[in-house]
């Protein structure tokens, strides 16, 4: 069994410092990775980066990150992902890594995601450049994450999104916006490569709880949704087999 | 005066776009002379940013505030996935 921290949606600045660090030095105790689903900043400028940084860097499990949206504000994701990797995080977009725990490995492939809607209410690569370009940014992103995903070899096989896969956790948020929300070519990618959990933020009104198309389970960790400074997933190689049959 | 719908639609654009909220998470619900502002915030400064900034835009309606601060509590339990 791995125990599984994760958070999304922290949107840390200098105002913000230092409030979630006593609850993540005992981090350790509670799980053995943690993930962080994107939306790490406010405005994605390096000064809130550094802030980030700091609050997440020395902890006593690996940390695994995705940015999301609000780190792309400052047009310097690049850049805040170095920043994020210099402090010892590893920073996904379209890789992975894999870490051994107790015998058993974790492979955790990450994107940021994008939006584009779900199947059969969903944009189309098709008419003007900027509805082209914004389709086609999703096809990207979903088919990099399919490649990462399908790389792992592990016991367990995490998908790692700031965008969500499946409307299911998007319950709560107006339905009119699921199409900025997430994507259903992200769910897609997850179900084609044998994932065992799929973790997401970016929907502070949405639920925890949903499940692809495939039968891997979702879950939205905003934390205005766990109201926490993580929320710990205990997740059996198990789960594997029993969707495999 | 501006119809309810439009200033709805203006002070949501305007605590997500203001360098000051950038705030995409926050409900805003306009009834006759209130605003209600709804759904969490990062730190307690982040209220008051988000009130000023309506304030500005709408100084006539009385700003009502919901908004709470996340807990960065330690979680209580876990979810086992079988």
């Amino acid at each position: 069994m791995i125990r599984i921290a994760a958070v999304g949606d922290v949107h840390l600045g200098a105002d913000a410092r230092g409030r979630m660090r006593p609850a993540l030095e005992n981090v350790g105790e509670h799980a053995d990775v943690l993930l962080l689903a994107g939306d790490l900043t406010r405005h994605g400028t390096l000064d809130e980066a550094q802030v980030v940084a700091e609050e997440f860097a020395d902890l006593p499990v690996p940390v695994v990150a995705v940015l999301g949206n609000h780190d792309h504000h400052d047009d310097k994701p690049v850049e805040v992902a170095k920043l994020l990797s210099d402090s010892g995080l590893h920073v996904l977009e379209g890789d992975a890594v894999v870490f051994e725990v107790g015998g058993e490995r974790i492979g955790i492939a990450g994107v940021k995601g994008f939006g584009g809607g779900f199947a059969g209410k969903c944009g189309s690569n098709f008419g003007e450049r900027e509805m082209k370009a914004f389709v086609g940014h999703t096809i990207g992103i979903a088919d990099a994450l399919r490649a990462a995903l399908h790389s792992i070899e592990a016991d367990i096989r995490v998908a790692l999104t700031h965008y969500s896969p499946v409307p299911d956790t998007l319950r709560g948020e107006p339905p009119e916006i699921y199409p900025f929300l997430g994507s259903y070519l992200l769910g897609e990618a997850i179900d084609a490569t044998g994932t065992d959990l799929a973790i997401h933020g970016h929907a502070h009104f949405g639920t925890e709880h949903g499940m692809t198309p495939g039968g891997v389970r979702v879950r939205n960790v905003a934390q205005p949704i766990i109201r926490a400074a993580y929320t710990v997933y205990h997740v059996e190689p198990m789960v594997k087999a029993a969707v495999a049959g | 005066m501006t119809s309810e719908p439009y200033l709805s639609a203006r002070l949501r654009r305007a605590i997500a776009e203001d360098p000051r909220t950038t705030e995409l998470g926050v409900r805003v619900t306009v009834r006759g002379d209130h605003v209600l502002l709804s759904g969490d915030v990062a730190c307690e400064e982040r209220r008051a940013e988000l009130e000023a900034v309506v304030h500005e835009i709408a100084p006539d309606l009385r700003v009502m505030d919901d908004v709470r601060v996340v807990s960065v509590a330690e979680p209580e339990g876990s979810e086992e996935l079988r």
